[in-house]
Order: structure tokens, then sequence, then C-alpha cells
């Protein structure tokens, strides 16, 4: 059975100047934020931030007293409401789920009520539920036979159930011990890539922000106070707030033992020797990769990427001179360079052949 | 003696009588609960007229039936129709109106229509309290059943009247026997009729 959705894919979601207050407060405070079709964006801040209510403007459940937001170009006014919100998944920390219903009635209900026969929903339970990792035998169950973390994925799967392009994640796995969380974002990290759909995540915890997150954006006092990619709020805070939430200092302390090469990744796929544009072209299309490493006779010439090769002239034109390391290295004093020329890439280099990539955003993955 | 034909005939009347005005009240009593939700103006008349009615003693109000619409079987459904009505009304109310607001926030964000939530959400919540309302209803409709005999409804009122009037021991206790059975009987099958309606995981009973 196909579902009629508002869209069938996010191009983009965009808050333009979104206030929401309450009596004098302002919950929320003029956001402007862009979020991409594909990426899971976090929404980050300390508590009472506005993290909830500026998720909340996007399907409509707090209208807000200023300001717009646009699915794919269109004000989500003009939708129906019921349409919107049954066009993106909504999941929260607790109480999502109805008690009175089993598992099969919690992650169904909107099936039924789009009109799916009994068979049709059966089946389109047990996928979900092989999705989330359950049983399926756990159709049966009600919320309050299931542990945290099984009532959460339960949560997740009535969310995926019409299958929306859009997901709403508020704090999903806040309420769980530690261990577990750790278990459900692997799980979700899994699903988020076979699922391949816009996200907002909402949390509070920064480690978990870096680990599930393709950008963050912080809020606090209701005002949006960076956004950027996790290197760049690493490398480039914009203010002291910033630089302690993403905890610049604790993060590098174990850096002065570190060398470049214990960081950095392979680069033998990428590397390439070749004369001509069309050639590289080719090689790289065949290898399915956007970034080459160049050498002539095993030595480093330069490095380039698909988008600048395809605007360019010639191979020359596209060859761009990267930051070079040598392996030994100290991992700081690397990071400190890339940082200061706006480098998100470095080649590690020995003996003039290149032995390895040092990948800004990668190494700071792996130091959390 | 009194003849079992005309106990069981007073009982069947009797049954008529009770379930007639019982399901009156609730044909009527949920749908103003859920009108009730739409507003807290609504709410607070319909809560004021029902109080109202309570307030006012059994034998009044089927009293004050009579020069409205004289007297018979149609009147003294409807006076134990507004005697049922407030316990219906107001139980249920408080049941669709105390559930979760948390809950019915996410019933709402996964985009269920106001009168899906009232369905799938409110009600099954409600059941305890609705439930416990349309029992104590009942109770009350089966005894008001016997008063109405004085405004010509028929019924084991009539035995229990006659037998008042005449000093007939038998005639009283072949009217209110029954009756008590009855009261019995509503008390035990509402009871089962509500465990089976309630699911799983709602709390009370
Ligand atoms: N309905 C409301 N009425 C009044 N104030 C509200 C209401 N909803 C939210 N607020 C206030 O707005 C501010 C932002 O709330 P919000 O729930 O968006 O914060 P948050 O960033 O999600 O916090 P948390 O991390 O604790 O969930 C808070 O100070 C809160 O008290
Ligand atoms: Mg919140």
């Amino acid at each position: 059975m196909v579902i009629e959705m508002l869209f069938r894919r996010i191009e983009t979601v965009e808050l333009r100047d979104v206030t929401k207050r309450y009596g004098d407060f302002t919950a929320v405070d003029h956001v402007n934020l862009e979020i991409i079709g594909g990426e899971l964006l976090i929404l980050i801040g300390p508590s009472g931030s506005g993290k909830t209510t500026l998720l909340r403007t996007i399907n409509r459940l707090i209208e807000p007293d200023e300001g717009e937001v646009f699915i794919n170009g269109r004000n989500i006014k003009e939708f129906d409401v019921v349409k919107l919100r049954r066009s993106i998944g909504y999941v929260i920390q607790q109480i999502g789920l109805f008690p009175h219903m089993t598992v099969k009635d919690n992650i169904g209900l909107l099936l039924k009520l789009e009109g799916w026969s009994e068979e049709e929903i059966d089946k389109r339970v047990k996928e979900l539920l092989h999705l989330v990792a359950l049983p399926e035998d756990f159709v049966t169950r009600y919320p309050h036979q299931l542990s945290g973390g099984q009532q959460q994925r339960v949560g997740l799967a009535r969310a995926l159930a019409l299958n929306p392009p859009l997901l709403l994640m508020d704090e999903p796995f806040g309420a769980l011990d530690p261990i577990l969380r750790k278990q459900l974002q692997e799980e979700f990290l899994r699903i988020k890539e076979v699922l391949g759909r816009t996200i907002v995540f909402v949390t509070h915890d920064i480690e978990e922000a870096f680990k599930l997150g393709d950008r963050i954006a912080i809020m606090r006092d209701g005002r949006l106070v960076q956004v950027g990619y996790p290197d760049e709020l690493v490398l480039n805070p914009a203010d002291e707030f910033v630089a302690k939430l993403v905890n610049v200092d604790k993060k590098f302390k174990h850096l002065d033992t570190l060398k470049v090469k214990d960081l950095m990744v392979d680069v033998e796929k990428y590397i390439v020797e070749v004369q001509r544009k069309d050639e590289l072209l080719q090689w790289m299309r065949d290898k399915n990769i956007e970034f080459a490493v160049i050498v002539e006779k095993g030595a480093l010439k330069g490095v380039t990427d698909l988008k600048s090769l395809l605007k360019s002239q010639d191979l020359e034109e596209a060859l761009m001179e990267p930051l070079v390391f040598s392996p030994g290295d100290s991992l700081a004093s690397a990071l400190a360079e890339m940082k200061r020329r706006n480098a998100f890439l470095g080649v590690v280099v020995e003996r003039e052949k290149p032995v390895g990539i040092l990948l800004a955003n990668e190494v700071l993955l792996k130091l959390l | 003696m009194v003849g079992v034909e005309r106990v069981l005939g007073a009982f069947g009347e009797h049954l008529v009588l009770t379930y007639a005005s019982l399901f009156l009240s609730i044909a009527v009593g949920i749908p103003l609960a859920i009108l009730s939700l739409k507003s807290k103006r609504l709410a607070s008349f319909i809560m004021g007229f029902a109080n109202l009615v309570q307030a006012i003693p059994s034998f009044a109000v089927v009293a004050i039936v009579v020069p409205l619409l004289g007297i018979g079987f149609t009147p003294a459904v409807f006076a134990i129709f507004l005697r049922a009505l407030l316990p219906i009304v107001k139980n249920t109310y408080v049941g669709l109106s105390e559930v979760d607001e948390a809950m019915i926030d996410a019933a709402r964000g996964i985009g269920l229509t106001e009168w899906e939530i009232i369905r799938y959400v409110r009600f099954p919540h409600a059941y305890p309290a609705m439930f416990a309302g349309i029992k104590f209803a009942a109770v009350l409709a089966n005894s008001i059943a016997i008063l109405t005999a004085i405004i010509g409804s028929g019924g084991l009122g009539s035995l229990v009247f006659e037998g008042l009037a005449s000093f007939n021991t038998d005639k009283i206790l072949a009217g209110s026997i029954p009756a008590i059975l009855m009261a019995v009987f509503i008390d035990i099958s509402f009871s089962y009729l509500e465990k089976r309606v309630t699911p799983e995981g709602i709390g009370g009973g």
C-alpha cells in the first residue's frame, strides 16, 4: 500500500526568523536555520535553551509568534496539519507509547488510520520490528512489559511506520542508562544508514552529538549560537560557550602523547598516478571516490577532489597542494597547523611517498 | 399469594423501564461528555446542570415530571433518565479529561486528529471511570424504577406500593426481592463488561 506523503524526499527544511514567546519570556529567539536534505542535524544546548520548542515548530505542535518554517521551499502553514505530521516521524523521550495498546497496535495505529488491511499492517509491523532489532513475537506485548531500551525501539519503529522522509527526535535516548544508550546509538547509526533520511535530533549529550550528528546546531537562551560540522565547532568555536561545550581542552588532553601516525587513515585507495584530467575522472568514477592523491613516480604531486576537477580545464589547474606531515609529527601541532590554515585534511608523507591522510573530523571523533 | 405471572409481568416492565432509561442516559451522556471536552464553558454548564439535578431528591424529580409530561411509562423513563445522566456525564468527562497531557501531545505529534485522539487514546483511558459511572447510574435507575410506579410506570414498584397500601407482606416481597436481585445482577454484569472492554495496561478497575 502506498501512502500519500506531502513530500517524498526532503531538499531543505528552513527555519526563518522563528520566535516563540511565553508571556515576557522568549523561549526561541529569531532562529534562522537551514537543515539540508539527508543530513542528521543535532540540536544541542543546556536545559531550557529552547531545543524542544524549536523542534516542535517543525511539526506545528508549536506555532511560532514570528517567523516561518519552510519544507522544500513551501511554507508549512500551507499543508494540512495532520498530513504534515504524518509525513514527519516524531520520537520523544518518555510516555511516547500508548500504554493501552500492544506493540503491534502502537506501531500499526497510523497504518490502520491510513486504511491499511490487517495483513498489510502485520507485514509492515514485522518489517519494522526487524529493522529495530526486536523479535517478532513482541507484537502482542504491552509497553509495560518491555525494558526502557525496547520501548525506545518500538517508539522509533512507530515513527517509521509510514516511511516519513523527515524524522524529529527529542532526546530519544535521554532516559536510558549510559551503556544501553551507547548500544542504541550504535544501532541507530546502522538504521540511519539504511534509511538515509533527514533527521533533526535533540540531545544535551555532546558525545552523542559528535557520534550521531552530521552537523551540530548549538542553542543557548533561545538563540542559535553556532551551526557547523564537528571539526568546525572544535577548531573554530564561535565563543567561549561553544568552546566549553565541545570541551576542546579535555578532548585534547591526551593529544601530547599522540603522533600523527596514530590517527591517520589509510590512503592507499586514493593514490593514483595519472597525467590527464579525463584519465583521472574515469579512474575516480570506476573507484567511486571523490578525492584523489596524485603521485609521480610514487612521490606526492598534489591532491584534488571531484568538484574542483570538474570545474578545471586540466589536471594541473585542479591540483592542490595539501598540508604535509610526517608520521612522527606530534598530533597536537598538526591539528593546530590545520586549524590555522583552515584545512580539513593533511597528507602524511614518508620519504616523499604518501602513507596516510589526517582528517580533522575523523581525528576528533576518535579522540572522543 | 401473588401469582407468578403477575410477578414476571411486573419484572419484565421493570427491566424495560430500567434499561430503556439507562441506555438513553448513556446515549445522551457520553456525547455530552465528549462535547464538554471541546470547551471549558460548555463543560461547566453541563456539569452545573447535572449537579443541580443530582441535588434534587429522587422522589421530587419523579414528581416534577408529572406537570410537564403527565403520567405513565414515558414520563417515568424521562425521570429516571434525568437522574442517571449525571453520574455518566460526570464520570465520563473526568475520565476523558484526566488523560496524561504528555500522551495526548504524543498522539497529536504523530498525526492523530482530535477525534482519533478521543477515540483511540482518551476513551480507553476513560473506561474505568466511565464504567464506574454507568454502574452507579444503573443502580440508581433500578431503584428509581420502583419509585416511578406512583406515576403509573407499572413494574415491580406497583407490587411494592400495592403491598404497602394493603399491608400485604407477600406483595411487598414479590416486588422488592426481584429488584434486589436486579441490583446484584447489574453490578456483576457491568463489572464483567468493564473487564472485557478495558485494555490491559490501564490502571484502576
Ligand atoms: N508552555 C510553556 N509555557 C511557558 N514556558 C514554557 C513553555 N514551554 C516551554 N517553556 C519555557 O521555554 C524554555 C525553553 O523550553 P524547551 O522545552 O524548548 O527547552 P529545552 O532546550 O528543550 O530544554 P530541556 O533540555 O530541558 O528539554 C524553558 O525555559 C521553558 O521553561
Ligand atoms: Mg527539551
